[in-house]
């Protein structure tokens, strides 16, 4: 984008100094046109010197010489354009990773299992599995809890417990609760279990 | 508890891929309803139903497992429990068939040996978006010398047969006992060592 204006300056500039002028310019500025200005300038001097064959000899190499310094202007230019091209992709390049890098923080540094928490989200995860093994649990158990309570205020609705038995089944229900810790509660149970529904399974087999 | 109100408990576990109908199963089965907008389960849950089967009194308690990978290393320490697995899958969702092979891997890794198992081909309701035909089903219960139903939880399908079916084949290979000797404790479920009781 710089290079366009400068050398059309320098065209300018050669223009008013005439094909001369390209002489005095710096060998990396130097364009195919110089060297044609060059030659031209370099054939009149030529020329003027006669048709001496050594002169002859002497034009054969210069031009030579020109056509090599053209080959190496034009492949310079060409190289200079493929170099700015690449420089202003890898600038847009750096600029986009410049972009994410900054919404991204640090997860370029992270393993491949890694994940990065976004610590102002609310639905962040934040409980370990244990914990929420430890919560179902707890649920489940309340839950079977529930329904076994259910089962029995059922049980006194419909009136199957008469209602003067009512302070000892409670009693009993208590001792449930330890059960597991209490082997002779176990019997205890299954007799007042059986007085209680005795008729039931009588009625059932 | 005062609750002989059932002769045998049957514990039961639902797996299967996420979102092939696992609790829509059980909630057919438990509720006789159906709903369809679909919440994941979180983790584990379960139901109970009681159903009489040869003048027996049978509570099922009925595990529903998350079908979603994160949850695996919670769901699998439920399997050691089961006394029967139903194995579902998605007739529409060819991916959760090609899982039935882990699935019945992780049966084999972590449920008692004994354990019934049972194969469900789910959403045959939807028969215009069936991807697994019903012989590739068959075929591959009849491989594991497994049983195998369609079911709908949707339309009502084969549900109440293959949670009956399920329950009959593990009833058939529990020891006849004293029916009252049974002490089984529901109130422990949440464990899996809650689950030791007496009941087969």
């Amino acid at each position: 984008m710089e290079e366009p204006p400068l050398r059309e300056e320098e065209e300018e500039e050669g223009d008013e100094a005439g094909p001369e002028g390209a002489l005095g310019k710096s060998p990396f500025q130097l364009t195919a046109e110089d060297v044609y200005d060059i030659s031209y300038v370099m054939g009149r001097e030529l020329m003027a010197l006669g048709s001496d064959p050594r002169v002859t000899q002497l034009q054969f190499k210069i031009v030579r010489v020109l056509e090599m310094l053209e080959t190496l202007v034009n492949e310079g230019s060409l190289t200079v354009e493929e170099l700015r091209m690449e420089r202003d992709n890898l600038r847009k390049e750096v600029e986009g990773l410049r972009r994410e890098g900054s919404a991204a923080g640090r997860e370029v540094n992270l393993g491949p299992d890694k994940m990065v928490v976004d610590l102002t989200d609310p639905n962040r995860p934040r409980f370990t599995l244990q914990e929420l093994r430890d919560v179902l649990q707890e649920r489940n158990k309340l839950k079977s809890q529930l329904l076994v309570v259910q089962e029995e205020l059922q049980c006194y609705k419909s009136g199957l417990i008469p209602a003067r038995e009512g302070p000892g089944g409670r009693r009993e229900k208590g001792a449930l609760v330890t059960r597991a810790s209490n082997a002779s509660s176990n019997k205890e149970e299954k007799t007042i279990i059986r007085k209680l529904f005795s008729f039931r399974s009588g009625k059932q087999t | 508890m005062a609750k002989k109100t059932y002769d045998l408990l049957f514990k039961l576990l639902l797996i299967g891929d996420s979102g092939v109908g696992k609790t829509c199963v059980l909630f057919r089965f438990s509720d006789d309803a159906f709903n369809t907008t679909f919440i994941s389960t979180i983790g584990i849950d379960f139901k109970i139903k009681t159903v009489e089967l040869q003048g027996k009194k049978i509570k099922l308690q009925i595990w529903d497992t998350a079908g979603q990978e994160r949850f695996h290393t919670i769901t699998t320490s439920y399997y050691r429990g089961a006394m029967g697995i139903m194995l579902v899958y998605d007739i529409t969702n060819g991916k959760s068939f090609e899982n039935i092979s882990k699935w019945l891997r992780n049966i084999d890794e972590h449920a008692n040996e004994d354990v019934e198992r049972m194969l469900l081909g789910n959403k045959c309701d939807m028969d215009d978006k069936r991807v697994v035909p019903k012989g590739k089903g068959e075929q591959i219960a009849r491989e594991h010398g497994i049983r195998f139903f369609e079911t709908s939880a949707k339309a009502n399908i084969n549900i109440e047969k293959a949670f009956l079916t399920l329950a009959e084949d593990i009833l058939r290979k529990t020891p006849v006992k004293e029916p009252n000797s049974e002490n089984v404790d529901i109130s422990s479920g949440g464990g899996v060592t809650g689950w030791k009781s007496k009941c087969c």
